[in-house]
């Protein structure tokens, strides 16, 4: 009897094992795997954000030293990298429209009083010429770059991990398996202060 | 894109819901968009230069002899320390940003081992008047956005500003041979030390070197009428001449070889590190 019940046992699991993985051929492992994907994205545009909050503070002093007088932009920098840097991120920041705006409006307030303090530092010939600055200058242009390319990194992860959830057969897998899979934001182009390059691989 | 047309295909099918049959066919509509949704993402918008070796001279300013050259330093890094340095010279950016054009084209080419990411690229887009070096993820610590800069404002730029494209492509990747092999203070030093006074002068000279005997060559020839048929060797000495020494803008480039045949990317990827400038 305890024979029957074992035997049985074993071709129920051994049954699951091969359908599973006769399902992974056809796609069950997509929406997880994107999903993935796209968060580590995700965590890529974060740390490059946080790179830029970092050189803030270098760059304001380099540019006091030379132009004392532009209180007003260094007061408008410090004032947005301090909320960039206090906003506290929800965990479901990907997946809630209202967070993931927010977050977009704060960093691209950042990056636009960080225009106007660069813009305001073209007027003092010495700050443009001191080595610190240039520096920091080009350390300023790596980030911004950084952060462009990773919001198309993730903007494409998203695309594909959204697509997945959209389409047939990860419509299927998603309302059988993965209920709890949402679709996440992306960066919308219009509040795009950087140009969003084109995508190819 | 993909998205929109989904969108649209709904409310179509949202027509015409009557029954099982439509529910099948915009089940099967539904399916034709995924299948053709992934044709349109992967149609591509740049279009690339083929890697054809490590140096890649699209935009036609190298000599075979300098690309042999430059084959040969970069060449020798990679078997050091495994780090692949591709030159890369295009005839246009087709409308992208060169920070752009530099990430797309590395990850397109795969340059740098995979998993270490270690390739860097020296783009150089003489139309555009733009250079960048494009720094792979596993090299931004060797290779800082900072240094590459200060090798593109102090090493490259003034060769680029007298017209010697080649020399500042050379200067270049001598720079970033060094600071790869872990000779960064080298690098520094010769960026920091004053532009030589000479500098400037040193095509001036060359032409001057070059004219007396010239001149006296011409003079010679018109004076002595009988040997006029010396004339064409005595012209063909000038353009050798001044296109090595002064501009390096060489009629003889006009075609590209493949200069270590067999190159290939190994696979590595791109953040956007690196830095750029203009001349």
């Amino acid at each position: 009897m305890s024979f029957v019940v074992s035997s049985i046992r074993f071709f129920i699991i051994a049954g699951l094992l091969c359908s599973l993985s006769v399902l992974s051929g056809c796609g069950i492992n997509n929406i997880p795997t994107k999903e993935e994907q796209a968060k580590a994205a995700w965590s890529n545009v974060l740390n490059q954000y946080q790179r830029r909050a970092e050189l803030i503070p270098n760059l304001i002093e380099t540019v006091k030293g030379f132009a004392a007088q532009e209180e007003k932009v260094f007061k408008e920098v410090v004032e947005a990298r301090a909320k960039a840097t206090s906003l506290q991120l929800p965990k479901d920041i990907t997946t809630n429209p209202e967070a993931f705006q927010q977050f977009q409006k704060i960093q691209s307030q950042l990056s636009g009083a960080l225009g106007r303090l660069i813009a305001v530092s073209e007027r003092y010939p010495d700050l443009k010429s001191s080595q610190n600055f240039l520096t920091l200058q080009t350390q300023l242009e790596g980030t911004e770059n950084r952060i462009a390319v990773a919001r198309k990194d993730y903007i494409d992860a998203v695309k594909r991990y959204n697509t997945e959830l959209k389409t047939i057969p990860g419509r299927w897998w998603k309302s059988l398996v993965y209920p709890d899979s949402e679709l996440m934001e992306t960066f919308t182009v219009s509040e795009e202060n950087l140009k969003v390059p084109k995508v190819q691989f | 894109m993909t998205d929109r047309y989904d969108r649209k295909l709904f409310s179509l099918s949202g027509f015409s819901v009557g029954g099982k049959r439509s529910l099948f066919c915009s089940l099967l509509l539904l399916l034709s968009v995924i299948l053709s949704g992934a044709g349109a993402v992967s149609a591509a918008e740049i279009k690339f230069p083929e890697l054809s070796g490590r140096v890649v001279d699209q935009a036609n300013i190298l000599s075979p002899s300098e690309e042999e050259q430059l084959t040969a330093i970069v060449a020798g890094v990679e078997q050091k320390s495994t780090d692949q340095i591709v030159i890369v010279t295009v005839g246009s950016l087709q409308g992208v940003t060169i920070e752009d054009y530099g990430v797309q084209l590395g990850r397109h080419w795969g340059i740098g081992q995979a998993g270490k990411d270690n390739g860097v690229l020296l783009i150089v887009a003489p139309n555009e008047r733009k250079v960048r070096i494009e720094v792979g993820y596993g090299l931004e610590g060797v290779l800082p956005d900072a240094l590459a800069g200060l090798i593109i404002q102090r090493r490259i730029l003034p060769f680029f500003k007298k017209g010697d494209l080649p020399g500042g492509i050379r200067a270049g990747v001598e720079d970033i041979k060094d600071a790869l092999l872990g000779q960064k203070e080298e690098v520094l030093l010769r960026a920091k030390k004053p532009e030589k006074q000479i500098d400037p002068y040193l095509p001036l000279i060359f032409f001057a070197f070059w004219l007396v005997p010239f001149v006296y060559f011409i003079s010679s020839v018109s004076r002595d009428r009988q040997v006029s048929g010396r004339v064409p060797g005595g012209v063909v000495i000038l353009p050798g001449s001044y296109g090595g020494a002064a501009d390096g803008w060489r009629g003889t480039g006009g075609f590209s070889r493949t200069s270590g045949g067999g190159f290939s990317g190994g696979g590595g990827s791109f953040g956007g590190g690196g830095a750029s400038g203009s001349w």
